[in-house]
């Protein structure tokens, strides 16, 4: 069997998935199975033998014959598309059934699939018009998902949002290409850095991609989405649709000429994705939106990886901006599953109890010991913290960074801020995540909700499961992928093509085995010796009070609180307090909130400008025929005092 | 020297010296107050007991409770294992680690913050809290000082970073430094370590609940992360690596001493600064850092 034999046989079982998902839940799962498999056969076949898989049709669709092309750039990102897309199937049958969806449930697997194949076929469109018809095709699919839950009316406006952001790229995208057709005389993509002229169209698709990819001023449609859709959708957008995005700035980037400020310009929108997107992650109170905020972070996180790789190609670098990119490609796999894998336990967590605010869970681990694991496992994982994976990609950009910083590289002067703004981003993700799970799965449980939690089944803990082994695997053998990682890396600059691992993966990965040994030895031994002694139960010590409440524990807001005074220019927290007056204080209220500073504080104002521009237009077209004698005249006479003093 | 015998040498500096330092601090605090205080192997005298004693957990812990002590305390011996000792050098050097070890260390405060939140303790809720907010300010400061070792040295591993002095930047990252040493270990003027219960402390505050040989495993993790930023100053104030290996060990000992003092003076002779400077003066720690930051960059260009 062939490559393109492989393809073929994936986009066909997917799309007979597709046809079958409404009546046949069965046969649906089987053959979304089947053809994810087949994707990632053919992603990892690509990876490995650095072969490229190119075919045109003899036919045309639209004018133009289709061209195919998979190579590393895209294997790379079709290989998450793949173990999500599949990891997603199997838990839907748990998730969102058809006894407790009768509704939905076929929708939801019908759009699965085809969402899953329209990414893919965006991956692999090599002419640009049908690459804009995938991505259309890709972004409905993803609304449709999103809107599963069609009578909720918070679900509808995140759908509205999301269609309405995403087709603002969409336009930016129409541009670019066109343009790019325009310029090159045909729709066909591929290597084109010997036409300079072409250089400009970079900050076309910065914006177009950047919508998509979720990057901090265009982030405002990623968080209600994320939140409002059901999880394992949140968790194929977040793991993988917004890498479509990246994957449009990887690919382009590569082919493309790039203007000079290009390498600065993904520099500073990283920088700031991350510290933002992480400050505004430590303040959410919404599980499912603290996680797509977090989002937001990790792709600057990527972004300032493929910034020094940028800067680090336009120097003609062969160090540190390749280790730098290499970091960046594979926080894509890393945060990709990872994210993926919170995502679904938040939804385990949504499933049991009901709600996604924080503050009304807690105390979830005795009830959900799977989900809490699992989810744990997830947040030291995120919070890049050794031995799991995405220290490894963390790592990598680090490395990246100093190596240029201790070079005295011309371009320091970016590098520097940059490392300290990872090293901040770094440490308010990890105090979002200990947030995060300790709220939902620690201390005492907030409401009765939360008291009268279940597991889940197996059928949604088997993805997370896998997720969380394909994590470990990356983690601990950070050298076996390295012969996956360099095939993108030398696709995306021929120069870097070399074989040798850029940073001492190998004894990273040792050390990180060693570390996972040395860490469970010490939690057993510590274990057995604390019951060797004698193990007792008692209350929590609260400094003598005698009768502690549920309520006393910290909340989300409160744990966040300090972090978010600082941020409060980026943040601009509301709050209304009544304070308890008087000898016999009747109530007292204290309410906290976090808005979408650049939605309801930028966008909002603009759109209302324009709402009402628009309606005064509106009044002035109402059919009444002198008024339009009068534009006439005024149009005439505007154009005959154009000619007579245009003349002059 | 030899491996074989240089790995166990620096174990055991690590594991049976760092208990040294919270006796030489509070000894001196008690000299300052005229007091004569508890003997200077007290913390090896209270670990032994902890750990024959029983435990009390929470009713409300998972068993993360007793794993968190357990991860944190591996995480800064791996940290420290990965620091250069003077002429013991270190366990392992490879291009990166020192990002490993700002990791290693991060890797132990989500293990104390979690286990302070298993509780469900109000308490130990807003020591956990404090804990990883302030954090966001000194890694800040860490960071950036080893951006500066980074640009002195032209190197990215920890033993060859270390090994000349900081140049003409020294004083602004020896105190830039020290402030982040203080707060990271939650003594004066951040934290109170001999205050209990009380409403304004960070560290102490978030192992409340411990006892037994948890509580032990958190004692001796604390006295180590203390001696591990001890050396960590030294080593990068001071040119310790290039001495002769008896003068190199000897000026270790004693910056480590006079480190160790200057913590128990500072702790005799400052109030802890109220609650809501804390973030001004890990701030002025940062400021500090990037200042020396710029000069070992224009030392570079010159």
């Amino acid at each position: 069997m062939t490559m393109g034999q492989l393809m073929a046989l994936a986009i066909l079982v997917l799309v007979a998935a597709t046809l079958s998902g409404p009546r046949l839940p069965r046969v649906w799962l089987a053959l979304t199975l089947a053809g994810t498999a087949a994707l990632l056969g053919a992603a990892l076949w690509a990876l490995g033998g650095s072969a490229v898989w190119d075919w045109r049709s003899g036919f045309a669709v639209g004018g133009e014959r289709l061209h195919f092309r998979l190579d590393a750039v895209s294997a790379w990102f079709l290989t998450l598309v793949a173990i999500v897309g599949g990891a997603g199937a199997v838990y839907t049958r748990e998730y969102w059934p058809d006894h407790e969806r009768p509704e939905s449930a076929g929708r939801g697997r019908a759009w699965w699939s085809a969402l899953v194949l329209c990414m893919g076929l965006v991956l692999q469109c090599a002419n640009g018009l049908h690459f804009l018809m995938a991505w259309e095709a890709f972004a409905l699919s993803a609304f449709f998902l999103i809107t599963l839950e069609r009578d909720r009316r918070e679900t509808r406006a995140a759908g509205w949002l999301y269609l309405a952001a995403s087709h603002a790229g969409t336009l930016g995208l129409f541009a670019f290409f066109s343009l790019l057709a325009a310029r090159t005389g045909s729709w066909d993509l591929g290597p084109m850095k010997d036409h300079p002229e072409l250089a400009p169209l970079f900050w076309v698709a910065l914006f177009g991609f950047g919508v998509k990819a979720g990057l901090f001023p265009l982030h405002i449609w990623l968080p209600s989405a994320h939140a409002n859709a059901p999880s394992q959708v949140s968790a194929i957008m977040s793991g993988v649709a917004i890498k479509m995005g990246l994957y449009g700035l990887v690919r382009f980037s590569g082919w493309l000429p790039l203007p000079a400020g290009a390498g600065w310009a993904v520099l500073a929108l990283g920088a700031v994705s991350a510290v933002l997107g992480a400050a505004f992650t430590l303040a959410q109170s919404d599980l499912k939106r603290l996680l797509a905020y977090c989002s937001v972070e990790n792709m600057g996180v990527i972004l300032i990886g493929l910034g020094v790789g940028l800067l680090g190609a336009a120097n003609g670098d062969t160090t540190w901006g390749r280790v730098a990119m290499a970091g960046a490609l594979l926080h894509v796999w890393n945060h990709g599953l990872f994210k993926s894998l919170l995502f679904l336990a938040a939804g385990s967590v949504l499933h049991a109890t009901g709600t996604r605010e924080m503050s009304r869970l807690g105390g979830l681990w005795r009830a959900m010991p799977w989900t809490a694991g699992l989810f744990g496992f997830g947040a030291v994982a995120i919070s890049a913290l050794p031995p799991l994976n995405g220290f490894v990609s963390e790592w990598l950009v680090y490395l990246g960074l100093f190596d240029a910083a201790a070079g005295h590289v011309p371009v320091a002067v970016a590098i520097v801020p940059a490392a300290i703004a990872l090293g901040v981003t770094g440490a308010l993700a990890l105090a979002a995540f200990v947030k995060a799970a300790a709220m939902v799965f620690l201390g005492a449980a907030r409401t009765q909700n939360a008291a009268h939690a279940h597991e889940c089944g197996w059928w949604m803990r088997a993805p997370m499961l896998t997720l969380a082994a394909a994590c470990v695997g990356l983690a601990l053998a950070p050298v076996v992928v390295w012969p996956f990682l360099r095939q993108p890396l030398g696709a995306w600059n021929p120069a870097w093509r070399g074989g040798e691992p850029p940073a001492p993966l190998a004894a990273l990965g040792a050390l990180q085995a060693a570390l996972a040994a040395l860490v469970a030895a010490a939690a057993g031994a510590l274990w057995l010796r604390a019951r060797a002694n004698g193990l007792r139960r008692a209350l929590t010590w609260d400094c003598g009070y005698a009768a502690p409440t549920t309520r006393m524990q910290y909340t989300s807001g409160s744990f966040a609180a300090l972090a978010v005074g600082w941020f409060a220019w980026a943040l601009r927290p509301e709050r209304w307090l009544r304070w308890p007056r008087g000898p016999f204080p009747s109530r007292a209220d204290h309410v906290e909130r976090i808005p979408e500073t650049v939605l309801e504080r930028a966008i909002g104002p603009v759109s209302e400008v324009v709402m009402a521009a628009s309606a005064w237009m509106r009044r002035r077209q109402q059919g009444r025929l002198p008024d339009y004698i009068f534009y006439l005249v005024a149009g005439l006479a505007a154009v005959g005092a154009l000619v007579v003093f245009g003349g002059m | 020297m030899n491996s074989i015998i240089a790995f166990p040498a620096r174990l055991a500096v690590w594991l049976l010296l760092a208990p040294l330092l919270p006796g030489i601090i509070n000894k001196v605090k008690a000299w300052v107050a005229g007091r004569r205080g508890p003997p200077v192997l007290q913390l090896y005298y209270d670990l032994a007991r902890l750990w024959r004693k029983g435990v009390v957990v929470s009713t409300l812990a998972s068993p993360g409770f007793i794993a968190g002590p357990a991860v944190a305390w591996v995480a800064v011996l791996a940290a420290a294992l990965l620091l250069p000792l003077g002429p013991l050098g270190a366990s392992l050097s490879f291009r990166g680690d020192v990002i490993l070890l700002l990791y290693l260390l991060a890797l132990a405060r989500f293990c104390t913050a979690w286990a302070a939140l298993e509780t469900g303790s109000a308490f130990e809720g807003m020591g956990a809290a404090r804990e990883v907010s302030f954090a966001v300010l000194a890694e800040a400061a860490v960071v950036t000082a080893v951006l500066t070792l980074s640009l002195q040295s032209r190197s990215v591993s920890l033993s060859a970073m270390l090994v000349p002095a900081a140049g003409s930047g020294t004083l602004l990252l020896a105190v830039g430094l020290f402030t982040v040493l203080l707060a990271e270990n939650c003594r004066v003027p951040f934290d109170d370590p001999n205050t209990h219960l009380e409403l304004t402390m960070i560290h102490e505050v978030m192992v409340l609940d411990h006892s037994g040989p948890p509580l032990a495993a958190v004692l001796h993790g604390a006295a180590m992360k203390l001696l591990l930023f001890s050396v960590l100053l030294v080593q990068a104030v001071l040119p310790v690596g290039k001495l002769p290996p008896a003068a190199g060990a000897g000026a270790l000992v004693a910056g480590v001493l006079v480190v160790t003092v200057a913590v128990g003076l500072v702790e005799s002779l400052m109030a802890r600064v109220a609650f809501r400077r804390v973030p001004l003066l890990l701030t002025t720690a940062f400021l500090l850092c990037v200042f020396a930051l710029l000069i070992a960059w224009k030392g570079g260009a010159a």
